[in-house]
C-alpha cells in the first residue's frame, strides 16, 4: 500500500516537474508573442468599433460607423471610393497569383526535370532576387518603367502611353510588381511538388493512349495539386493587403487596402476606418488558411505548409 | 522531335524569367555608376554616388541603427526562441496546439497589420505610462516577435533529427543538467543557433512595413531611408546604397553557402 502511495506521489511529482519544465521553456517566447502580437492585435480590432475622434484616434462610444465608412459612407453621403480599392486589391490579388501560376508552373517543371547538379543552383537564381529588400526591387523597377526609358519608349511607340509619360504610376505597373515579387513563393511549393511526381501514371496514361494533354491533365496536374495550393496561399495572403508596390508603383489611381489602411494611420486620418480594413485582411487571411487545410486534407496530403 | 521543341521552348522561357527577375537589380547596379543625375541615361562610369555616401550622416546613422536594431533583436529572438524550440521538443507528446499556433501567428499575419498592431498599442501603453515612446525599442520588440517563430522552429526541427537515444545516453553517463547543456545541448545545436541568429538578422535588415511602423523620428532604417528619399524623388544616390546592400546580402549568401558545402564535406 505505502509502496503503492510513494510511486503515486512520485510519479504525480515527476508529472508536476515535467509541467514546470514545459512553462520554463515555452513561458518566455509564449508571453512576449502574447504580449506584444495578441494583445497588440486585440488592441487594433477594438478601435474598429471605436468613434473617430477629432485627431484621428478612436474614442467612445462603440459604434460601427468605421464599417459603414469602409463601405464608402462619409460625411456628403455615398462614395463608391473605398469600395473600389477594395474591388482593385481583390482583382490585382486574381489577376497577380493567376499571372504567378502561369509562369512558375512551366518554370518549376523546368527545373524539376533538370540535370540534378543544376537544380539546387537555379531554385537559388530563383530565390537570390527576394532576398534584396523589397523597396529597392520596386525601386529597380521605377527606374525601368520611368518616363525615357526604353520600356517606356516601346509603348509609346505601340500606342499604349502618352508622350512623354512613364508606365508608372499605373495599375499595370501594380500587376508587374506583384508578379516579380511573388514568384519564388509559388516556384519553391511548385518545385516541391514536381519533386516527388509519380511518372508512373503517367506512363500508365501513355500506354492507355492518352494524349498528352489528357495524360497532363489526369497524372500531373493533380499530383502538383497540393503544392499549387501551398503558392496560391502564400501568394495572393501577402498580395491582398501589399503596401509598398502599389505606393510606389500605383499612385492615388493604384491604392490598395494596405493603402487604405495605411493611410487613416498617418497625420490626422482614421484610426477606427483602418482598424475596420486591418480586419477585413484578417478575415481573408484566415479564410485562405483555412480553405487551405480543408482542401490540403481532402486531398489525402494534410501536409503542413512549412514557410 | 515534339518533345524536343518542347524542351528548347522551356528552356527559352526559363532564360526569359531569369532576365525578368535580374532586370531591376542589373538596372539599380548599372545606374549607381552612371556619371549623370538623370535616370533615364547612362553618360559615363563614375564613383560619384559612392562618395557622396560617405558623407551623408542621414545614411551613415541608418546604416548604424539598421545594424543595432538587427544584432540586439536577434539575439534576443535567439535566446527566447531556442527555449521555445527546447521546450516543443522535450514535450512533443503533449497537446501543443495552442503554442503552434501561437507561433505561426507572426508568420501568417500580414506584416501591415502587424506593424500596425504594434503602432496603436505602443501610443496607447504611452499614453498610459509615458514608456515606450517611438524608437529603438519599439523597434527591437517588434522585431523580436517576427523572429522568434523562426528560431523556435529551426531549434525544433533541429531536435527531431537527433537520435533520442542521445539524450538518454548523455544522461546515462551522469552529466549534471549543465554538462549536459554545455557539452551535449550546444555543441549539437551550434548550428540551428547560428543559421538562426542569420536568419533573424536578415529579416530584421530586411524588413521594411514593421519597421516603418514602430520606428520613430530618430531611428529610420536603412529601408526607411531609402524609402523616404524614394518618395521626396529619385535621387541617384539611392542607386548606390541599394547595390551595397545587394553586394552584402550576396556575400552573406556565399558565405552560409560555403559553410554548408563545407559541412556537408566534412
Amino acid at each position: 500500500m505505502a509502496y503503492h502511495a510513494t510511486l503515486a506521489t512520485a510519479r504525480s511529482r515527476a508529472v508536476v516537474a515535467e509541467s514546470r519544465h514545459l512553462l520554463l521553456t515555452v513561458a518566455p517566447g509564449a508571453l512576449w508573442i502574447i504580449v506584444f502580437l495578441v494583445l497588440p492585435s486585440l488592441y487594433l480590432m477594438s478601435v474598429a468599433f471605436m468613434t473617430n475622434g477629432p485627431y484621428g484616434l478612436p474614442e467612445m462610444p462603440l459604434s460601427l460607423t468605421s464599417f459603414t465608412q469602409l463601405a464608402g459612407q462619409g460625411f456628403l453621403g455615398w462614395s463608391p471610393g473605398n469600395l473600389m480599392t477594395l474591388g482593385r486589391s481583390l482583382w490585382q490579388t486574381v489577376l497577380s497569383t493567376l499571372l504567378v501560376v502561369l509562369v512558375a508552373y512551366p518554370i518549376a517543371y523546368y527545373i524539376s526535370q533538370s540535370d540534378q547538379r543544376w537544380r539546387p543552383i537555379m531554385l537559388l537564381a530563383v530565390v537570390v532576387p527576394s532576398w534584396t529588400n523589397q523597396v529597392i526591387r520596386t525601386f529597380g523597377w521605377m527606374n525601368l518603367l520611368a518616363p525615357g526609358t526604353p520600356l517606356a519608349e516601346l509603348a509609346e511607340a505601340m500606342g499604349m502611353i502618352a508622350p512623354n509619360m512613364g508606365l508608372y504610376p499605373s495599375n499595370f505597373a501594380v500587376t508587374l510588381g506583384l508578379v516579380y515579387n511573388f514568384l519564388p513563393f509559388m516556384v519553391l511549393p511548385l518545385y516541391a511538388a514536381f519533386e516527388k511526381l509519380n511518372l508512373s501514371l503517367v506512363e500508365a496514361a501513355q500506354d492507355l493512349y492518352a494524349s498528352p494533354l489528357k495524360a497532363f491533365w489526369h497524372a500531373v496536374f493533380p499530383q502538383t495539386l497540393p503544392g499549387l495550393l501551398a503558392g496560391v496561399v502564400l501568394v495572393a495572403i501577402p498580395a491582398f493587403g501589399m503596401y509598398v508596390i502599389p505606393e510606389l508603383l500605383g499612385g492615388g489611381k493604384g491604392m490598395m487596402l494596405g493603402n487604405l489602411v495605411a493611410n487613416q494611420f498617418a497625420g490626422s486620418a482614421n484610426w477606427p476606418l483602418g482598424a475596420a480594413g486591418a480586419i477585413l485582411m484578417l478575415i481573408a487571411t484566415f479564410i485562405g488558411l483555412y480553405a487551405m487545410r480543408r482542401i490540403g486534407k481532402r486531398l489525402g496530403g494534410g501536409e503542413e505548409v512549412v514557410i | 522531335m515534339k518533345r524536343g521543341r518542347f524542351h528548347k521552348g522551356l528552356r527559352g522561357f526559363w532564360w526569359l524569367t531569369l532576365g525578368f527577375l535580374y532586370l531591376p537589380l542589373i538596372v539599380v547596379m548599372l545606374f549607381s555608376f552612371n556619371a549623370s543625375n538623370s535616370a533615364a541615361s547612362f553618360t559615363g562610369v563614375s564613383l560619384r554616388w559612392y562618395r557622396r555616401l560617405l558623407g551623408n550622416d542621414a545614411i551613415l546613422s541608418a546604416l548604424g541603427n539598421s545594424l543595432l536594431l538587427a544584432v540586439v533583436s536577434s539575439l534576443l529572438a535567439l535566446m527566447i526562441g531556442t527555449l521555445i524550440g527546447y521546450g516543443m521538443y522535450r514535450h512533443r507528446h503533449r497537446k501543443l496546439g495552442w503554442l503552434i499556433v501561437l507561433i505561426y501567428l507572426p508568420i501568417v499575419l500580414p506584416d501591415i497589420v502587424f506593424g500596425i498592431s504594434e503602432m496603436t498599442f505602443f501610443v496607447k501603453i504611452n499614453e498610459l505610462t509615458g514608456l515606450l515612446s517611438p524608437g529603438l525599442t519599439t523597434m527591437t520588440i517588434a522585431h523580436v516577435t517576427f523572429q522568434v517563430p523562426f528560431v523556435a522552429l529551426i531549434v525544433y526541427s533541429r531536435f527531431v533529427g537527433l537520435d533520442p537515444t542521445l539524450f538518454e545516453a548523455a544522461k546515462d553517463l551522469y552529466a549534471t543538467p549543465r554538462q549536459r547543456v554545455q557539452f551535449f545541448m550546444l555543441p549539437t545545436l551550434k548550428p540551428a543557433l547560428i543559421s538562426g541568429f542569420l536568419l533573424s538578422f536578415t529579416l530584421s535588415l530586411d524588413d521594411f512595413v514593421i519597421s516603418f511602423f514602430t520606428a520613430g523620428p530618430e531611428s529610420a532604417t536603412l529601408p526607411i531611408y531609402i524609402w523616404s528619399a524614394i518618395r521626396k524623388g529619385v535621387t541617384p544616390e539611392i542607386n548606390a546604397i541599394a547595390t551595397l546592400m545587394m553586394a552584402a546580402v550576396a556575400l552573406a549568401a556565399l558565405m552560409s553557402l560555403v559553410l554548408t558545402r563545407r559541412r556537408a564535406a566534412s
